[in-house]
């Protein structure tokens, strides 16, 4: 699903360079679920702003669900954002002054659906978060942990590929964050890829792997407690792509 | 449908900064409304009162004047010749056959009596001419027709009625076969006048480029059988000419007639100027025309532009309003650059989940000039209001002003469709303008640097 190469992220301004990624090598397999750790300043949300087109990556190969990514216009990189991957963040990015339904709805309309079409899926996705009935609630006058659901249902609107959260969980309190994750669980159960940025190693052994990145390299991989998915071994496979000193635990 | 989105999304915008929204408005209106005024009163100024042979209908003038011809080191341009001419040129000019039309002419006054109990006799303007005035000017008519050139020989006692004058006498009735009394004498009514005031009054405008026109028309004849002076400008051009009597006037160099030509094509046109030039080298031999030969034909813009009917304070006027008009798009571009990037976080998210750079351009301007056309429409009821002001501090209402010198005030100090529309364009403009810039800068940032300040 994920596939990149040697790929480097440099920061340069008049005085100073910094590598956010260095030759970062991975493979994350169509249904995996991955957790991401690492300490702050490490190079996780660099990881996921590359993979996610929201940022360009110096130099290796990027290979998004089999297209090589690596030197689309801003259209073709919009488009893909918009049809193949969903965003979860961990300060929920809803827009304050738009209702529950229409916060869903914004991806919707950069895809050009019909409106009938657009409130079919706006009103499927706040189901299956569970908000069918406060779509019309601002974000504050919900809870953080309906606030998460709700970006999660705008993600999954658009019945993504692959969903990139940075720390989903982070702003939530323990009960709240376990029933993100069941939520986030459910749906990569239905097929949806998962990458996750995590600090809480608890949530992070619930992947099917736990990566952690450290100076912007991969160093260490293993299995998490969560089964593999049913297509190939997705956790030998990746521990190949990190290379020598990555770790593997079987669930 | 992205439009719509766009829109909405605009509309939002200006809910949530309804100050920051309310200072845009303002200084887009005031650059509009500041350009549109002075741009109204240039068009005003600059109209093309017969814009459809305003190219085939030409002023001629004769350098009549002598070699030593006082006052011309205050002209502000001593090259032209005198704007009006002779009687005698006038005359000898009237019988080439090359023009399509000829007229020559003069205002005069006359007094009309009612001749009803109780209504006084009153003054009216009248203009003496020759019959090809109403084909030439096409002149509208309510009633009846002109008079035909046989009429200004012999005279006939005829006369045309401005539509004012008609209201007046008749109470707007046709009056043609009806007679009407001119010091005295009895005139019949032909025609009607329809309501007519080309602005500017361009085929006369020695009493002032905005004016109304003449009460009523008699055949040029009458000029001579009544010695009727002008009511005009008399510009004697020759140390030995002196304004006296009728008889004296008509016989010296003082110029006191308008004389126009329909010429519709450019050949005959050649050969007419070649007549005037060959009239003017005959008459040196009588000593006159003492110059080198200096006789000039104008077409209508030509005669305005001749006789500064736009003069350079309304130009300068136009060029001060579009820089404010300039000073307003950049303070809105200061504004709308504050406005898109306070609301960067949420604009970086909607390049997240899917806004393309151009998206975001196309969002954000929609939204500048969505606002500007709302300034723009502030800045017509600003120009209008000021319009007003400007014909109130202008135009004092005489006790004898009838409506068509009130209308005429008003046609000076009015903003018309195509002023409106003009506006519109400016206000899309002045948006494009303000919101490029803010729009573009707003759109090329990667999504990630705005998502961090979230």
């Amino acid at each position: 699903m994920i596939q990149m190469h040697s790929v480097s992220k440099v920061f340069r301004t008049d005085v100073v360079e910094t590598h956010a990624l260095k030759a970062f090598t991975l493979n994350i397999e169509p249904h995996e679920f991955v957790a991401i750790t690492g300490p702050s300043g490490s190079g996780k949300t660099t990881f996921l702003n590359v993979a996610g087109l929201l940022e360009e990556f110096t130099s290796g190969q990027y290979l998004l669900d089999g297209k090589d990514v690596s030197r689309l216009k801003d259209d073709e990189r919009s488009r893909i954002r918009n049809e193949k991957i969903g965003f979860i963040f961990q300060s929920f990015n809803l827009i304050p002054d738009l209702n529950i339904y229409d916060n869903v709805e914004v991806p919707l309309h950069y895809r050009g659906f019909t409106s009938v079409e657009r409130r079919k899926r706006v009103s499927a996705a706040l189901e299956r978060v569970g908000l069918a009935q406060r779509m019309k609630h601002i974000p504050s006058q919900l809870s953080g942990g309906q606030q998460q659901r709700a970006a999660i249902a705008r993600a999954l609107a658009g019945e993504p590929r692959v969903i990139l959260a940075d720390e989903p969980t982070g702003n939530l309190d323990t009960t709240m964050s376990g029933q993100i994750m069941d939520l986030l669980e459910e749906i990569n159960s239905s097929g949806t890829t998962i990458l996750m940025v995590t600090h809480n190693p608890d949530l992070a052994m619930r992947a099917h792997r736990h990566i952690e990145i450290v100076d912007g390299t991969l160093a260490g991989s293993r299995a998490g407690n969560r089964a593999a998915p049913e297509r190939g071994d997705v956790a030998g496979a990746a521990i190949a792509a990190a290379g020598p000193g990555a770790t593997a635990k079987q669930a | 449908m992205m439009l719509k989105h766009d829109l909405r999304l605009a509309l939002r915008s200006f809910r949530r900064n309804p100050i920051l929204t309310a200072l845009t408005v303002s200084a887009i209106a005031a650059g509009i409304g500041a350009a549109m005024i002075s741009i109204t009163l240039y068009h005003a100024r600059a109209g093309h009162p017969i814009w459809w042979k305003e190219h085939q209908l030409f002023a001629v003038t004769l350098d009549a004047r002598g070699s030593d011809h006082t006052g011309e080191e205050l002209m502000r341009h001593p090259e032209y010749p005198p704007d009006q001419v002779t009687y005698r040129d006038a005359q000898a000019l009237y019988r080439s056959d090359i023009p399509k039309h000829a007229v020559m002419m003069y205002r005069t006054a006359r007094v009309v009596d009612p001749g009803k109990s109780g209504v006084k006799p009153f003054g009216v303007t009248a203009r003496l001419t020759t019959a090809d005035f109403f084909p030439m000017f096409d002149t509208p008519m309510r009633y009846g027709a002109g008079w035909g050139r046989a009429a200004d020989t012999t005279p006939d006692p005829i006369v045309v009625l401005s539509s004012r004058l008609n209201d007046k006498l008749f109470n707007g009735a046709n009056s043609v076969g009806r007679s009407i009394t001119l010091n005295d004498r009895q005139f019949r009514v032909i025609g009607v006048a329809d309501r007519w005031m080309p602005q500017p009054k361009f085929y006369d405008m020695t009493t002032g480029a905005f004016d109304v026109a003449e009460d009523l028309y008699m055949p040029f004849g009458w000029a001579t059988e009544l010695k009727l002076s002008p009511a005009g400008s008399i510009n004697c051009v020759t140390p030995s000419a002196k304004v006296g009597g009728f008889d004296s006037l008509i016989d010296t160099d003082c110029v006191f007639m308008q004389y126009w030509v329909e010429i519709p094509d450019t050949a005959a046109l050649r050969r007419y100027q070649q007549f005037v030039d060959n009239y003017t080298n005959n008459q040196k031999q009588y000593g006159r025309f003492v110059r080198p030969t200096n006789n000039r034909l104008y077409d209508v813009p030509a005669w305005l532009d001749r006789n500064d009917v736009v003069g350079d304070d309304s130009r300068i006027d136009v060029v001060l309003a579009v820089v404010f008009l300039a000073v307003c798009i950049v303070n809105t571009v200061g504004l709308m650059l504050a406005k898109f990037l306070g609301a960067a976080p949420v604009t970086g998210l909607r390049r997240a989940l899917g806004a393309s750079r151009k998206h975001i351009m196309h969002q954000h301007l929609v939204e500048v000039v969505l606002l500007a056309v709302i300034g723009g429409a502030v800045g017509v009821l600003l120009a209008r209001l000021g319009l007003w002001a400007i014909k109130a501090m202008t135009y004092v209402p005489g006790p004898d002003d009838g409506p068509e010198r009130r209308a005429l005030a008003d046609a000076l100090a009015h903003m018309d469709y195509s002023m409106v529309v003009l506006a519109i364009g400016i206000s899309i403009l002045t948006g494009i303008l303000a919101g490029l810039y803010p729009a573009w800068r707003i759109g090329k940032a990667a999504p990630a640097s705005f998502l961090k300040a979230q």
